[in-house]
């Protein structure tokens, strides 16, 4: 049984509430403890370090101080955007001991900074911690014949300084995990661009134009939905969909998964736990195609063997 | 009594602005022995040769210090003056006020003055030890070694042999040739790169004064200048080179199929193989990585179907060794690998392609018969891009320099696009056009209005697949918009890189290389093609990238140099060796382990006058020793002394200060 | 017409590469940055501008863009800088010499975007955490585009998207006095 601090961030007790649930089923499959940290409270992404830096670092840092005083050697984190605040300030920190207790002084009665909880998003944690061979032992509904594009977003493997974990332009851990849960990962190249998240609310024209790129990729690669690891990406993406496909008058009709849904669903949890109910874009169409055979292409097959045949001795 | 004048160099600003050169004047003069001290703006000058020459004679001096720069710059120029005036020449001492004072404390001038003082007084006081030397004269090898059978090491080759000088010419591959082979075209003439190459390839197998070695490296060199020893292994071939007719059976029969090394590996050559028709030798040879009688046993079909028999599955690598006095080395370049270029997709995309496969597909004698073609789906490509300084002044994914070559051949590239494919279009990122160079400028405008090759100034920043077509995304900063072109080929200029085996070949000729694993030059000006250790030189891309014109000028650099160095019978060679005392030496031999050039060997000498009994004493070749003291340090009996920095020199240094 | 005339010092180019810890000067202008931006279409001047005009010493033209508020700190551009140019550091610091210095732009996006920050930190003061509803309301009211995203309210609100509550935090308090002490860090640092 291991033993992980949860930071679970505000969308989950709002927007992402099915990422939450489904983290803490899949978690507990998975044999992970999950002890979330008493009275966290908001990284302050983005507004904080637009704004002011020092509240910027207080915001995460305090939740930091708190992770601290519980016996985990690494705190997971499920959105992307609290993540990053959380990692960069950890970074920051640890380089720069006098800044650290520059910025504890605005964290009253918590306690020193001390920098032992290691800092890893929801991906990292199952790709590095848990690793792909022990979900795959979990497996029991294989999610085999739905075609899926793995979604990183900005913010879960950039700045590479930051996060250090996987590529910032082409990562495979999402595609890895899903490929591992039965389904096929198909080759999307724009795993990384940015969605416009932040903009969400306060420019909603910039995310529509983001956001409707990465869906005509996503659609372009053959995928029957989408695969994401980030509350921002998650709702951008889904709820947004309609405004876009009315904008850019097209249809994707792509449905936009939490990571967790699809490794509960593999798991065999029933779907009705998976509050599908939430998202905007049905995702029935989709889950439709678990269990079909994907047919690969022919051709190289062919092209093999020629080369084969050419090697050996005439 | 010692008469000393010193002489103190402003040189210019350099010294002067940091150094208060008449304090330094004033200091010397207080010493008993400075007879004559003064100063003047460039001591290097004629002018100042001059002054040290009339204070010789006029005060009769015994000993001269000079206070100016490096020892490395003029030591040679005042010790002419010396003999000029009638002194021993090793009477000079240089005093190095520039690189040890003044640039190094040009925030403090006081500090930076009293420096120069000190070391001014050092140098007086060694001065005054100095004995008077004489130059060793030194046999040669009038041989030269090339290492690299390429443009740069053929050219070397070509002139040095002209001048009746026996080369030895070493080849890694089985052809000489090396990547100008591989090219169609030359920029900025267009003339076919294999007609002008291969004339002189005929030449180098032909001519009386060159020995080539092909298939081979060296492995070993030992000595000095003018006499080293090469030792070079000489892969086995499988075939005997002297009955082999060069008539093509075997490797028509061999069944087995490799990637083709010239051809960049689009297509495959056969185990058995020449590696381009034009060869020379024009003998084949057989991979025995790859071959299946030599792998397994099985096969030997080439073996039947020679007619002559040169197959002899037996043969062994042969160790070839070499007298020599010259190396020449020329060892090329090679293409960086864009892997970490993950935002252009490189890898995941078949038709993402570098320059030289480009070149490949452009050649008549290419893998696709001078018809560029997709490799996914061997469509002829109407669109394609060129990125240039993929690799190249990137210091986060590549390496910082400027590749120098790729802005040109970028341009022949669209040149030889729209030759081969008429209705094709060339789109070229670029950051700068540098085109610098005899008709360059005038080629690169022959590609933007003769063809229409679409120039956009921005760095590619990303690489995307869409339906069969490459999307590729930059800013054209001309008109500050991002632009998309789709693509159907995307050809990379990668950055230049020198040969891999670089500083394994550096180390083992003991000569430096910079972290690019480019050789290093001694000067970067004024001695652009010697290395730091004599009688090593470099030519070709291997000390830096440069272009075909420029690597035949240096490697007829080289030439001029090796023919300079062997102009004499006999080299003449600075008197700065070791010497053993022999009644000192108590035999421990310390000094032979130590000595990095095997310079120090042993001898038996009768005990005591008459005697017949015998003991052991060092033995010190004077043609050999370089002077590194090494022996001086080591030898407990204080047996060995070092002309030019002897103990009673180094100690009067001490007391100075 | 821009007239560069040397003052002797470049004191904006300085508080720019202070405040970020990056180096403006190493930027070439290769213009990868613009190319690899999101946003940098709705910007009045792309990354690779904003470098130039720091360069060029050009500190109120660079105030009165909009660039540095569109700037997402994706950090795409600093993955592909071949300069190791930390550019949204740059940015933010472009940004925070603005709100210390009081440039304000008329330009109606910036407006809103800083609208937005000063409504979501407002919201973090009080409850410690973000409450979704609340802050699109006020976001709308306050920018006076009340039916903003209301096509989307009904849906969100019935499938449960966007929740009607905030489970608000205990220590509230102290997230308060964690804003005045940073704004009092904030006052040191200028």
């Amino acid at each position: 049984m291991k033993k992980v601090t949860y930071f679970p961030g505000c969308s989950a007790h709002g927007t992402s509430e099915e990422f939450d649930q489904t983290v803490k089923m899949v978690m507990k499959t998975l044999d992970v403890e999950m002890e979330e940290i008493p009275d966290w409270n908001c990284c302050g992404a983005t507004s904080a370090h637009t704004m002011n830096e020092s509240l910027a670092y207080a915001l995460p840092l305090r939740n930091l101080v708190l992770a601290e005083k519980l016996s985990n050697d690494t705190m997971t984190i499920p959105c992307a955007s609290c993540y990053q605040r959380l990692k960069v300030t950890k970074v920051h920190m640890d380089e720069n001991p006098e800044l650290a207790k520059k910025i504890n002084t605005a964290v009253v009665g918590e306690g020193e900074y001390q920098g032992k909880v290691a800092v890893k998003s929801m991906l990292q944690y199952c790709y590095e911690d848990v690793g792909l061979e022990a979900i795959k032992a979990k497996v029991t509904n294989p999610i085999s014949g739905m075609k899926l594009a793995c979604y990183y977003g900005c913010l879960l493997t950039r700045p590479k300084a930051i996060t250090q974990f996987d590529s910032p332009e082409y990562p495979m851990s999402m595609d890895n995990i899903i490929e591992a849960l039965g389904a096929k990962a198909t080759p999307f190249d724009f795993k990384t661009e940015c969605c416009g998240a932040s903009f969400s609310i306060s420019d909603t024209e910039v995310v529509l134009q983001l956001s409707g790129k990465i869906l005509e990729m996503a659609k372009e690669s053959g995928a029957h939905g989408i695969v994401v690891a980030c509350p921002l990406c998650q709702s951008n993406l889904d709820m947004r969909q309609p405004d876009i496909e009315k904008k850019f008058k097209v249809k994707y009709d792509l449905p936009v998964f939490y990571l967790t849904q699809l490794m509960a669903l593999a798991f065999g949890f029933p779907k009705e736990k998976m509050m599908f109910a939430k998202h905007i874009v049905p995702v029935d169409g989709a889950l439709a195609h678990i269990g079909e055979v994907i047919e690969e292409p022919k051709k190289p097959a062919k092209a093999k063997k020629a080369v084969q045949a050419e090697s050996e001795v005439e | 009594m010692a008469r000393v004048g010193v002489f103190v160099c402003f040189c210019g600003a350099n010294i002067a602005d940091f150094v208060d050169v008449p304090t330094v004047v004033e200091e010397a003069k207080k010493i008993r022995e400075v007879k004559f001290a003064i100063d003047y703006k460039y001591m290097c000058s004629d002018p100042g040769q001059q002054m040290i020459r009339d204070a010789i004679v006029q005060h009769r001096l015994t000993s001269i210090v000079v206070a100016a720069c490096s020892p490395r710059m003029h030591e040679k120029t005042f010790r002419k003056a010396l003999s000029d005036a009638g002194m021993n020449p090793y009477l000079l001492e240089v005093a190095n006020i520039r690189e040890h004072s003044s640039w190094v404390h040009q925030k403090d001038k006081k500090a930076a003055t009293d420096k120069a003082g000190d070391l001014v007084r050092m140098a007086v006081a060694k001065s005054i030890a100095n004995e008077q030397l004489h130059e060793i004269s030194v046999p040669v090898t009038k041989r030269a070694l090339v290492i690299g059978g390429g443009i740069a090491g053929i050219q070397a080759a070509l002139d040095i042999a002209d001048a009746r000088i026996p080369v030895t010419l070493v080849e890694r591959s089985p052809s000489i040739g090396g990547r100008m082979a591989q090219l169609d075209e030359t920029f900025p003439t267009l003339d076919c790169s294999q007609c002008i190459l291969t004339p002189k390839m005929v030449d180098v197998a032909s001519h009386p004064y060159i020995e080539l070695i092909p298939y081979s490296e060296v492995i070993e060199l030992d000595g000095f200048v003018g006499n080293y020893k090469a030792k070079i292994r000489k892969k086995a071939s499988y075939v005997n080179f002297k009955s082999c007719t060069g008539c093509g059976a075997c490797w028509q029969k061999c069944p087995v199929k490799v990637p083709n090394e010239y051809n960049m590996g689009i297509d495959k050559r056969k185990a058995i193989y020449t590696p381009f028709p034009q060869a020379v030798p024009n003998k084949p040879v057989i991979d025995a990585e790859h071959c299946t009688y030599l792998l397994k046993g099985k096969c030997g079909i080439c073996a039947k179907v020679c007619e002559k028999g040169s197959i002899d599955y037996t043969m062994q690598d042969e160790i070839i060794e070499r007298e020599i006095g010259a190396v020449v080395v020329a060892t090329g370049y090679g293409m960086w690998d864009a892997k970490p270029y993950e935002e252009y997709g490189v890898g995941r995309y078949k038709d993402i392609i570098n320059s030289l496969e480009f070149e490949r597909m452009v050649s008549s004698n290419g893998p696709t018969g001078g018809v560029p073609m997709r490799p996914s789906d061997g469509k002829i490509p109407k669109t394609v891009v060129f990125i240039k300084c993929v690799g190249s002044r990137d210091k986060a994914k590549g390496i910082e320099f400027c590749s120098k070559i790729c802005c040109m051949y970028t341009a022949k590239h669209a040149i030889l696009l729209h030759h081969k494919v008429h209705d094709s279009r060339a789109y070229i990122f670029y950051m700068d056009i540098r085109a610098a160079g005899k008709g360059y400028e005038e080629f690169v405008n022959r590609a933007q209005v003769e063809t229409g090759a679409v120039y956009l100034r921005g760095r590619v920043s990303k690489i995307y697949q869409k339906g069969d077509k490459l999307m590729v995304r930059g800013e054209d900063a001309q008109i500050g918009q991002e632009v998309e072109v789709e693509a159907d080929l995307v050809v990379l200029a990668t950055a230049v890189i020198p040969d891999k085996g670089n500083p394994a070949l550096a180390r083992l000729l003991g000569i430096s290389y910079d972290k690019y694993g480019y050789l290093s030059e001694a000067h970067p000006k004024l001695r652009p093609v010697e290395t730091a250790k004599a009688g090593i030189f470099l030519a070709g891309c291997t000390q830096a990238p440069k272009d075909i014109p420029e690597t035949v000028a240096q490697a007829s650099a080289c030439a001029a140099k090796v023919c300079g160095l062997f102009a004499g019978d006999t080299m003449k060679k600075d008197p700065m060796v070791s010497t053993v005392s022999r009644e000192f030496c108590s035999g421990c031999q310390n000094c032979v382990k130590v000595c990095p050039y095997q310079a120090i060997v042993t001898e038996d000498i009768p005990l005591g006058h008459g005697s017949k009994e015998m003991r052991t004493v060092a033995k010190i070749n004077e043609g050999v020793c370089q002077g590194c003291g090494s022996c001086v340090a080591i030898c407990r009996s204080m047996a060995i002394n070092l002309a030019g920095f002897t103990d009673p020199q180094i100690i009067n240094e001490i007391v100075a200060i | 017409m821009i007239t560069l005339s040397y003052q002797g010092k470049n004191t904006f180019l300085e508080a720019v590469n202070k405040k970020s810890g990056a180096d403006v000067l190493e930027c070439y202008q290769c213009g990868k940055c613009v190319s690899t931006c999101p946003v940098s279409n709705f910007m009045d001047f792309p990354p690779r501008e904003i470098m130039q005009m720091i360069k060029l010493g050009l500190k109120e033209e660079t105030q009165m863009a909009n660039s540095m508020w569109f700037c997402l700190t994706c950090s795409a551009c600093s993955g592909r800088c071949p300069r190791e140019i930390d550019i949204p550091a740059v940015m933010e610091a472009v940004r925070h010499i603005a709100i210390e210095e009081n440039y304000h732009s008329d330009n109606k996006q910036v407006k809103n975007i800083r609208k937005f920050h000063e409504i979501f930190l407002d919201m973090i003061k009080r409850y410690g955490r973000n409450y979704e509803l609340r802050m699109m309301a006020e976001f709308n009211i306050r920018t006076r585009n009340l039916f903003k995203d209301m096509h989307l309210a009904p849906k969100a609100l019935l499938k449960g998207k966007i929740p009607l509550g905030v489970k608000s935090m205990k220590s509230a308090k102290a997230i308060r006095k964690m804003y005045e002490m940073a704004d009092k860090l904030e006052k040191q640092n200028k």
